[in-house]
């Protein structure tokens, strides 16, 4: 009954952002979301950080109430709760969880996937693309949550050439290894996000080469995107013309033909 | 070596512990069915176990509100001297700092938090963190808390040694029934021999395995024999609880004209006087050994004495060494469980129904 049901679903992409914390993956998660609503895909955005910061951009700044909080409220909530609508169509979702030192955040990401999961968003939005944007490090296991158990199908890594980034970037090619043992995410490539050092494009591909997986995109560090972001915008939305639109649209292109479709619910068939 | 039986854990070692040490309330701070079972049966000893019942909400946002809650229902409800509150896997695992939760909740009466959960190895470890967080707390003196920790160490190694935790695995037995021993025993004093009975006992148990002694002093007055009491009943050591079950015991049967021979040792030290009870066994010669309780704690214990547990692992455990006369006394532990009275042991009412044969 669950299979045939599950089957019937259509395919989707199921894409994970990881990275060092600041690194840009909200930034630049958002702008691929916008670039890809723009070509008429249905994108669901779900930021998996307690912060809960990682739509922002996409709704004009407005700050919505995260899965885990409206969870705190009520137990009898809707899916219109947790999903909103942002640019372009775009449907924001935000984990959200502890204050920091609090509880356990890793457990809240599990908990709002286990809503959202239970509640059928899926099969009500019927996304095309799924991006799960996930807090710095593979800290424990809720933080692996949407790379292991079938959520997320392809994983990338956004990273600059310091070397605390590419040191981040390889541990999270590790756990992503570790778990692609169980037929889970696999890793799609490094997204280079510049943070103008010397010879960056180098240490990049060095790295890459090492952890043996592509620079799928070079992301030049614009101005574009602060002066958008104050305004609540993404650069694609803020500045469509721009350099750094194009770029983020060609990452989006990027993405979406380096990722599976594959069938199935909030997890893959 | 990886031991897969289940097993006590130390978060249940934590607050027998502090059963012991008559703590008036003890809250759990997890889920609701954590330790349910072990705090019904805490609860019939006449300490209130009360738990903060948290949930997913609470995993993820934390739960020191959901305990400051508790303390103060606590406070309103039961107006206790002494609380303590134990951890468990869920609260730990989240880093809940009861310590401030309980300064923040302020009740007025000496409140203590135990750093333990279900994660700690050997259940023994729980039991020392609430030894230890008591001694602070100024529950227990140092001194005693000190004498404690050692009890739980040697009971630890005991267990290594030849106890539950020296087989990866022991599937639970029933064990023979008691026929066989009883008619061993009447026979052995109806033809004048002497039987040597040893009570090892585990703290309330001894309510229960004291019966032994009552039903030998029956069986010497109906078909002749004799007998030789030892136990470790001494109401001169541990906890003011544990004294005041060898009390109990002692007065009982002093009530019914059964004197213990020999005492060797308190209720509490089960795990380190095996030397000293063999010792006073090898003193005088008998023709029959009984040993009920901890009986891994005598060394080299001969084959053919009569070893009665109550735990139906350690059964197996006894069985398959190739003590052929172990019986078990399964569920002893819930029947003791609040009493202040000597409890009917199942051997001694078969011995007892028995001797009616006997003219
Ligand atoms: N390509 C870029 N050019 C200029 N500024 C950028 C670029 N990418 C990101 N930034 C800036 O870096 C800051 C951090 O980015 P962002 O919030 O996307 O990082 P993050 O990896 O999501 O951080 P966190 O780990 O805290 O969630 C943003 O405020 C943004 O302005
Ligand atoms: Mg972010």
């Amino acid at each position: 009954m669950l299979l045939i049901e599950s089957s019937m679903g259509k395919a989707v992409r199921r894409i994970a952002i990881y990275g060092k914390g600041g690194i840009g993956k909200s930034t630049t998660s958002a702008n691929v979301t916008a670039a890809l609503s723009e070509r008429g895909l249905k994108v669901m955005q779900i930021g998996c950080d307690p912060k809960a910061d990682s739509t922002r951009l996409l709704t004009n700044g407005v700050k919505y109430p995260s899965v885990l909080e409206t969870l705190r409220e009520k137990s009898d909530v809707t899916l219109g709760e947790l999903v909103h609508e942002g640019y372009g169509e775009s449907l924001c979702v935000e984990c959200g969880g502890p204050k920091p030192g609090m509880g356990c955040a890793g457990r809240g990401i599990i908990a709002a996937f286990d809503t959202l999961e239970k509640l059928g968003a899926i099969k009500e939005y019927e996304p095309d693309v799924i991006i799960y944007d996930v807090l710095g490090d593979v800290v424990c296991g809720g933080f692996a949550m949407p790379i292991r158990n079938g959520y997320a199908k392809d994983v990338f890594i956004v990273t600059s050439g310091e070397m605390m980034a590419l040191y981040a970037a390889n541990n999270i090619a590790e756990a992503v290894k570790g778990f692609s043992i169980d037929g889970y995410a696999k890793l799609g490539g490094l997204i280079q996000n510049s943070r103008n050092i010397e010879n960056e494009n180098e240490i990049i591909d060095k790295a890459a080469s090492e952890i043996g997986i592509d620079v799928i995109a070079r992301i030049a560090r614009d101005p574009a995107v602060q002066r958008c972001e104050s305004i609540g915008k993404t650069v694609i939305e803020g500045e469509p013309d721009s350099a750094q639109a194009r770029s983020y649209r060609e990452l989006a292109d990027k993405l979406l033909s380096s990722s599976e479709d594959i069938s199935g619910g909030m997890r893959c068939d | 070596m990886k031991i897969i039986h289940p097993r006590p854990n130390p978060i249940v070692a934590a607050m027998y512990t502090l059963r012991d040490m008559d703590v008036d309330v003890i809250v759990v701070h997890g889920p609701a069915g954590c330790c349910f079972m072990a705090s019904r049966s805490i609860e019939e000893a006449g300490v209130r176990v009360v738990t903060t019942g948290i949930t997913d909400n609470d995993l993820v946002f934390g739960a020191v509100e959901s305990l400051i809650e508790t303390l103060r229902m606590v406070k309103e409800k039961f107006d206790p001297k002494t609380v303590a509150v134990i951890g468990t896997c869920a609260s730990m695992i989240i880093g809940e700092d009861m310590q401030a939760a309980i300064r923040r909740a302020d009740i007025g009466c000496t409140v203590f938090s135990v750093d333990c959960h279900g994660c700690m190895k050997d259940n023994t470890s729980g039991a020392i963190k609430a030894i230890e967080s008591a001694a602070v707390a100024g529950v227990i003196p140092s001194d005693e808390a000190k004498r404690q920790t050692e009890m739980m160490h040697a009971a630890t190694e005991l267990e290594k040694r030849n106890g539950m935790a020296a087989r990866d695995y022991l599937s639970p037995t029933r064990g023979p029934t008691k026929m066989g021993i009883a008619r061993k025993i009447i026979e052995t004093m109806k033809n004048g021999g002497s039987v040597t009975a040893v009570i090892i006992a585990k703290k309330e148990l001894i309510y229960r395995f004291a019966d032994l002694f009552l039903v030998l002093d029956e069986v010497k007055k109906k078909v002749g024999g004799k007998t030789r009491f030892i136990a470790n009943i001494d109401k001169d050591i541990g906890l003011p609880r544990i004294r005041r079950y060898a009390n109990d015991v002692l007065t009982e049967m002093e009530s019914k004209g059964v004197k213990v021979d020999e005492v060797v040792g308190g209720l509490d030290e089960y795990a380190v006087i095996g030397e000293r009870i063999k010792d006073t066994v090898d003193k005088t010669p008998h023709d029959l050994l009984i040993v009920v309780g901890i009986a891994h704690s005598y060394p080299d214990i001969p084959k053919d004495a009569i070893l009665i547990t109550d735990q139906p692992r350690q059964l197996a455990n006894y069985l398959n060494s190739g003590y052929v006369n172990s019986v078990g006394e399964i569920a002893s532990h819930s029947m003791v469980m609040g009493t202040r009275n000597i409890v009917p042991l199942e051997t001694a009412d078969t011995i007892r129904e028995m001797l009616r044969e006997y003219p």
